[in-house]
């Protein structure tokens, strides 16, 4: 018989009364009594029957019930101490007497000493420990997670002082008052490097990112200590000088030690080796390739500086997936394999055998889409790029990645690509799991403009389904989940202005081929509020329709799109002043065919890729065939049908610099032309050059708004030309440096600066696409899935524009784009 | 001020919290009983009343249709009293809210898969059950719509004009589903699939794919003689037939020879 069996004892007294418990003979017994003892606030039948011990029930004792019993009451995390004893035993029956230390338990956690923000973080890191025992187990707890906390923030000094106070307000509970002194943060004095011969003191302390010493001219990173970080730079400190054929290169012992109340020392002892270099290169097991073609692509050459990063990258990772790995991978071999291995190494020379295993060519065999909890399978489906059939191959699991973000209804890092090949026969099932974001957005907004408040609320839904219309059933709360996108916006100050507009898009229209249908409408109106019978109105009105159809096309690859759109738009003038014609209606029925690229990798924040897009929109020439003498035409009838042709080109290209820092290089150029001399350039459609580029009540002559920082608002015109009707040919470029703050899900965050230049002409005799405005600047976009990207920048125009003193020089803006991936 | 139920939640008074929370949940009115629930089931663990105030605190979120919550709390009622009467019927509902929360077979269907599994444990657990017959019906209909999720997905690659994704993808599910009522029309999609694979394949390849077609005919009118799809499917075989000839004469006029094309093969 032994006292120290973990959870069945028998109680001293007892001792003499009944046999020697043994766990490997134990015996059964019907339960005569259970008896508590230690409780006094909670109801003992309640943690009877929590123990599952039930009496008159047969148990084995000791087994599987009684060390239950106690588990289960040890899961309440009620007690300070569990035990379950034997009273006395008489034949078959069995007495427990069940010992719990009840402790009272944590009510609340206070905290003194520290700022709100903080409070507030450490309050959430300590949230399950509500309710919970007090103890020193909770309070050892307590007092790691905080220190752990404020280790990692840099302050290596935190003091935590714990108390518990009984409290009034509840039975058997207790106040926990924590006291936290946080002290200074902790900074780095000096880095001391010891066994270095080749490498400078100063070239080690480089290699490590974010552990420096302190110094009073470094204003960021200025030196704190933070114990992750410091660990990530001794791997790096490592791996860079392994990169320089130091592949012996290691850390053989370091210590931070305090050096004063603010800072720490911190010692590095090296091994540093001698430097290597690449010997003979030879490829083994490779059987589809031939050696002569990998090494072409792996490029390395005899007497080479030993890297094992370089390596690497040619071997298996380089960006552009131009590797020996990919040129597998991309052909159905995904069980392959490459494992360089050092056969000889003499005095300070490597030679290296690759090692093939190439296994068997995949073919896909099922597609898998989890995790689209609204967006319907074949939404996601039909934009997938591996099918069943086909060969695996890397480079379109990636494709299919960026096809799946394009759609706009998914997290963006989120998604999870997994191939799960099945060797027994050579194929592989893929499996993607996405997982939704909000993709609606609403714009509801009182602005400022012409001098009254504008009132605007605009929904844009990008997941809708239009055959849900009518199913009660599919509103959540709205029908959802065929991928296309519906938006209704109303812009309203009462009677001075009104606009309305509707559109509707498919992204494959009929459901077979990626043909994009898209209908929009809209009515405008501009007035200076007096009735309809007043002499004295003045007034425009512009209604619109258009039809669009686009593809993608598969030549000359699959990133290039065409699409048609029919637009037809009347204007109606009434004393409009200050533009080309007063009064009249015109009409403008025009076809325009758009041929573009886009290959950027994400809509919000592109790290590469290219867009581009060419234009052309032409009207009849009714001029050449209606008979009419445009010489001694009143402008109303002169412009009773508008005729022109329309030319833009657009193009972005997006390039990553150095770690996030993302280039994004821009150009475009417009051209309005017309068809007759004597009729003379339209009055609409054209350009407007200046400012934030935002869509004002420009677009009710038709005229398209294109921003230049650094000066106002349509204010870049040819000398002498009125800003208020807009030029016909225009250019723009954009140099533009973009670092992102934050890419979360719920918010994107970069900052920017930029240099740009644009001008406007009259005629194209007087183009000169070098003579241009310019401008330098600085701004920040944040983009919320809801309200879409805003943007604020300041930018400095360099170029004064004649007889317009306030254009140019310093100018804020903002902005709101609904539209993504745009030129502006 | 403070109304009547501002004051009573802020109390301490938890008979009195108790009392209305029931009340509040007969009156049917299950948000504010909540608020009550929420806080008096910490404050009642470990005692006697706190069976009860589990199975009303589960029947709330069930009636409020948070199904997530409701599910959790039934299936937490059903493994901490397991020998209480209310205990088969937590574990049924448990099931039930998983049941309730498998959505349209074109989403994702985690929860029925999870629905399937809860339903048929609840029927080991209580065979004797008078549920039982429902938790059956419950499978069969989750079952429906995995079948149906698998029969769509394979018939789009056929919209789309993936041929060849589309008869390995209705290979495939009728291997996962050898019983489905989508058996007849998918064998028959299946000859269509591979009948337009062939016509689309280059000439090389098609004599091939069009046998292929028409060997998947055969196994078919064996099957399903009376097949409502048996006049397009033999129109299949017989424009398959037709295709070969065709074929056969593009590749000699171009100079191709089968004897060629064998050696090519070898």
């Amino acid at each position: 018989f032994s006292q120290q069996l973990p959870t069945l004892r028998s109680s001293s007294s007892s001792q003499s009364q009944h046999e020697d418990l043994d766990y490997l003979n134990p015996k059964e017994y019907v339960i005569g009594g259970i008896n508590i003892n230690g409780v006094e606030y909670l109801d003992k039948s309640v943690l009877i029957t929590i123990s599952k011990l039930q009496v008159g029930e047969r148990i084995l004792v000791p087994g599987d019930a009684t060390s239950d019993a106690v588990k289960n009451l040890w899961a309440q995390g009620l007690f300070d101490d569990v035990a379950l004893l034997i009273n006395r035993t008489s034949n078959d029956t069995v007495y427990f007497d069940l010992n719990l230390a009840e402790r009272p338990r944590v009510s609340k956690i206070v905290l003194k000493g520290l700022s709100k923000s903080e409070t507030s973080d450490i309050q959430e890191k300590l949230s399950n420990q509500k309710g919970k025992i007090v103890n020193e187990n909770l309070k050892n707890t307590v007092n790691s997670i905080i220190t752990k906390h404020f280790a990692d923030k840099g302050y290596l000094y935190t003091t935590v002082n714990i108390n518990a106070i009984k409290d009034t307000a509840d039975a058997n509970s207790r106040i926990v008052n924590v006291t936290v002194d946080k002290k200074n943060k902790v900074k780095v004095h000096a880095i001391n490097f010891d066994g270095n011969k080749d490498f400078s003191d100063a070239r080690l302390k480089k290699f490590m990112k974010k552990t420096h010493e302190q110094a009073w001219y470094k204003v960021f990173g200025s030196g704190k200590f933070m114990r992750d970080k410091y660990e990530e730079d001794k791997e790096k400190l490592i791996a860079k000088m392994r990169e320089k054929g130091y592949r012996d290169a290691e850390i053989l012992d370091d210590s931070v030690y305090r050096y004063n109340d603010k800072s720490v020392n911190i010692d590095i002892k090296l091994n540093e080796g001698h430097k290597y270099y690449f010997g003979n290169v030879t490829f083994a097991g490779n059987a589809k390739y031939p050696s002569t073609l990998l090494h072409q692509i792996l490029k390395i050459e005899k007497g080479e500086v030993y890297s094992e990063a370089k390596l690497e990258k040619t071997l298996r990772s380089s960006p552009s997936s131009n590797d020996v790995s990919s040129l597998y991978l991309n052909d159905g071999y995904l069980t392959f394999n490459a494992d360089p291995v050092q056969t000889r190494i003499y005095n300070d020379t490597v030679d290296l055998e690759i090692r093939i295993y190439e296994g068997p060519q995949y073919t896909i065999n099922k597609v898998i889409l989890k995790g689209n909890e609204l967006t319907n399978d074949r939404v996601v489906l039909r934009e997938i790029r591996t099918r069943p059939g086909q060969k695996f191959s890397k480079d379109m699991l990636v494709r299919s990645q960026r096809q799946i973000v394009q759609l706009g209804n998914f997290d963006e890092q989120k998604i999870d690509i997994k191939p799960i090949p099945n060797p027994a026969d050579g194929t592989v099932d893929i499996q993607y799991t996405v997982v939704e974001k909000p993709s609606d957005q609403i714009e509801l907004s009182g602005g400022f403009g012409g001098g009254r408040v504008i009132g605007t609320l605009g929904l844009t839904f990008n997941n809708f389904s239009a055959r849900n219309l009518f199913n009660l059933k599919a509103y959540k709360p709205l029908p959802k989940g065929d991928g296309q996108k519906l938006s209704i916006r109303g812009q309203t100050n009462g009677k001075y202005y009104q606009s309305y507009s509707f559109s509707f898009s498919e992204p494959w229209f009929g459901g077979k081929k990626p043909i994009y249908f898209g209908i929009s409408a809209f009515t405008s109106l501009q007035s200076n509020g007096l009735s309809n019978s007043n002499p004295n109105l003045q007034k425009i009105r512009l209604n619109g329709l258009t039809f669009s159809l686009g593809k993608q096309l598969k030549w000359p690859d699959d990133y290039f799109r065409i699409d048609y759109a029919a637009n037809l738009q009347q204007f109606k003038l009434r004393n409009y002043r200050g533009y080309l014609f007063e009064n009249g209606d015109s009409y403008d029925l025009s076809l325009s065919q758009v041929l573009s690229r886009n290959s950027v990798d994400a809509p919000i924040f592109p790290t590469s890729g290219s867009n581009i897009k060419f234009t052309v929109q032409a009207t009849l020439p009714y001029s050449s065939f209606n008979g009419k003498n445009y010489n001694n035409l009143s402008t109303s009838d002169k412009y009773k049908f508008a005729e022109y042709h329309k030319w833009k080109f657009e193009s972005q290209f997006f390039q990553k610099i150095y770690g996030k820092l993302i280039l994004k290089a821009q150009a475009q150029f417009g051209f309005l032309g017309y068809y007759s001399k004597d009729v003379g350039q339209a009055p609409f459609g054209r350009f407007k050059l200046g400012g934030d580029g935002l869509q004002g009540f420009d677009f009710l002559q038709g005229s398209e708004v294109i921003g230049l920082r650094g000066y106002s608002n349509n204010s870049v015109v040819p000398e002498g030309a009125p800003t208020s009707a807009g030029s016909p040919i225009f250019n723009k470029y954009v140099l533009e440096l973009r670092h992102p703050v934050t890419l979360g899900e719920s918010a994107t965050v970069f900052v920017l600066a930029f240099a740009e230049g644009g001008n406007t002409w009259n005629k194209f005799s007087e183009f000169n696409p070098f003579n241009v405005k310019r401008s330098v600047g600085v701004g920040a976009r944040i983009f919320l899935p809801i309200f879409g990207l805003l943007g604020i920048d300041y930018g400095y125009g360099f170029d004064a524009i004649p007889g317009q003193p306030d254009a140019n020089k310093g100018q804020f803006h903002f902005s709101i784009a609904q539209q993504l991936g745009g030129f502006n | 001020c403070k109304s009547r139920f501002e004051k009573l939640r802020a109390s301490t008074d938890v008979a009195k919290k108790y009392q209305e929370a029931i009340r509040l949940y007969n009156k049917k009115d299950y948000s504010k009983a909540l608020v009550l629930f929420d806080d008096l089931v910490q404050r009642y663990r470990g005692r006697a009343e706190s069976e009860d105030l589990y199975y009303y605190y589960a029947y709330t979120n069930y009636k409020l249709k948070d199904y997530l919550s409701a599910r959790y709390h039934f299936k937490t009622f059903a493994d901490t009293y397991p020998s209480s009467p209310k205990a088969e019927e937590c574990r049924f509902l448990a099931a039930y809210c998983y049941y309730l929360e498998s959505p349209n077979y074109s989403l994702d269907q985690d929860n029925t898969y999870k629905a399937i599994e809860a339903l048929q444990l609840f029927i080991n657990l209580y065979p004797k059950s008078e549920r039982v017959a429902e938790a059956s019906k419950l499978i069969a209909d989750l079952r429906d719509k995995l079948e149906r999720k698998s029969f769509e997905n394979a018939k789009l690659f056929l919209d789309i004009g993936d041929y060849q994704a589309a008869v390995i993808a209705f290979r495939n599910s009728a291997k996962d589903f050898p019983d489905t009522k989508y058996a007849e029309e998918m064998e028959y999609l299946t000859i269509k699939a591979q009948y337009l694979y062939a016509k689309n394949s280059l000439e090389t390849k098609q004599e091939d794919r069009y046998n292929e077609a028409i060997d998947e005919y055969e196994r078919f009118i064996e099957r399903y003689p009376k097949s409502a799809f048996a006049k397009e499917a033999l129109d299949l075989k017989e424009a398959s037939l037709k295709g070969i000839e065709q074929t056969k004469a593009t590749l000699a006029a171009y100079g191709y020879k089968n004897k060629e094309t064998e050696e090519d093969e070898q």
